[in-house]
């Protein structure tokens, strides 16, 4: 077979096997032929037969089952990557609200701050989250979880060894895979020293915690802190706050806890 | 991602509808085929290819895979099921256009009874004995037109025949 014949049977054959429909002879000829150094293979012939087919059905709307569009979504959170360090940095009248006294749920007032800090053009300080599509700062996407889900687990942190007098609460919704951690006292940290990591006990996904997040405490007094968590957690027992190494780890030796929330 | 999936959802389970006729194996086809798409969509280069067409070719190679193994179960004979496994054995070494437009009128250029089994092909979703069927055409017949009909409207899409590509958008690695 001269080079002229050799690569015109190739693509034929090619052709076939994007087609699908090689019989079992072909198959054994193909694959004889891939073997042969004057093969060059190009995607591109594959690339226009799902041009071809994807031209055909584009004009034709097909409705995917709803429930497989959830399994989609809910399919996402796997191949997550996980967001770089989330800094939380907390102007001063947030953090006098943000205050245990103060009833930091009531959305009025929130709503009417957070538009007197628009107004003054103030600008936010700290790294927005992404909330339901929406980017918007840790406290407002807190605040709309409160208000959108109704499964809503609430757990109190309790600070361990030197971190006793820490104060907080994390909630978490399962339905939305959103969840808050609002932290009081915990100490300041230095990124380039230390950071916090938040895990999560799911005995129903696995016996290993997953990753929260790393975070740091960058001033004194009160942060809203968002749950990255990059897999599906289902129902979580316990949330803890280590400390590592910066940019955290994949494993804890847990040599430093600093705080647990275990659900009741 | 999720964008992603609002707009080619629909299009991914077209595809796998037109290959697997057993609705649950479908929807397995389906999440495979987005299992691949955030697997691999750090290496999509809008530059080779549309998202439409990227999506379209990981649904179809994931489709024809599945039935491949499924008809292999009682014919016993050994396929090159390997060639299936990753997705970019071989780069592409000629770009060609994709959008819409001009697949069409790619399509449009063949002859007639080429374009004939095309749209029984890919718009009807025939098999090759189906299309024997209602045209009378020996089967070999409809596989040689459908194969050098692909291989024609590649051909006429390759950038080096003169064509501008229009670049496409990207909301698979945005």
């Amino acid at each position: 077979m001269n080079d002229h014949d050799f690569r015109n049977r190739f693509e034929e054959l090619e052709a076939g096997r994007i087609l699908g429909d090689l019989d079992a002879e072909e198959v054994k000829e193909w694959e004889l032929l891939l073997k042969d150094p004057r093969c060059t293979r190009d995607s591109s012939l594959e690339f226009a037969a799902a041009a071809v087919e994807a031209g055909f059905l584009q004009a034709r709307k097909s409705e995917v089952p709803r429930g497989l569009q959830e399994k989609l979504v809910a399919g996402i959170a796997e191949f997550v990557v996980p967001a770089p360090v989330n800094v939380v940095r907390v102007p001063f009248w947030r953090r006098i609200l943000s205050a245990p006294q103060v009833a930091w749920g009531v959305a009025a007032t929130l709503a009417v701050l957070l538009a007197a800090e628009r107004f003054l053009q103030d600008p936010p300080s700290v790294d927005p989250v992404r909330s339901g599509g929406v980017v918007m700062l840790p406290a407002e996407a807190k605040s709309q979880l409160m208000q959108k889900a109704s499964d809503l687990k609430e757990t109190e942190f309790g600070g361990l060894a030197d971190y006793g007098k820490m104060t907080g609460k994390v909630i978490w919704s399962d339905a939305h895979q959103e969840g808050f951690m609002t932290l009081t006292g915990l100490p300041v940290n230095d990124p380039a020293v230390k950071q916090y990591q938040l895990w999560i006990v799911d005995p129903k996904r696995d016996e290993k915690p997953v990753d929260g997040g790393v975070f740091d405490i960058p001033a004194t007094g009160t942060v809203v802190v968002p749950i990255r968590n990059p897999v599906a957690v289902r129902d979580p027992q316990a949330f803890v706050i280590t400390m590592e190494q910066p940019g955290g780890v994949v494993v804890s030796k847990q040599q430093v806890v600093v705080a647990i929330a275990k659900a009741s | 991602m999720q964008e992603c999936i609002t707009k080619y959802s629909g299009l991914v389970w077209s595809i796998a509808c037109r290959y697997v006729k057993n609705q649950t194996c479908v929807e397995d086809v389906v999440q495979e085929v987005f299992t691949d798409l955030w697997k691999c969509a750090k290496r999509y280069d809008p530059a080779i290819a549309s998202e439409s067409t990227f999506i379209g070719m990981l649904a179809r190679r994931r489709a024809i895979d599945f039935v491949r193994k499924e008809s292999r179960r009682p014919q016993l004979e050994p396929l090159p099921e390997g060639e299936f496994q990753g997705h970019f054995s071989s780069e592409p070494t000629t770009v060609i256009r994709c959008e819409s437009g001009d697949v069409m009128e790619a399509v449009k250029v063949l002859p007639e009874e080429t374009r004939q089994i095309f749209f029984l092909h890919f718009d009807e979703g025939m098999t090759h004995p189906e299309i024997s069927e209602k045209t009378g055409l020996p089967l070999g017949t409809v596989k040689t037109r459908l194969r050098r009909g692909l291989i024609e409207v590649r051909r006429k899409l390759r950038l080096d025949g003169g064509g501008d590509a229009a670049q496409p958008s990207n909301s698979i690695n945005s």
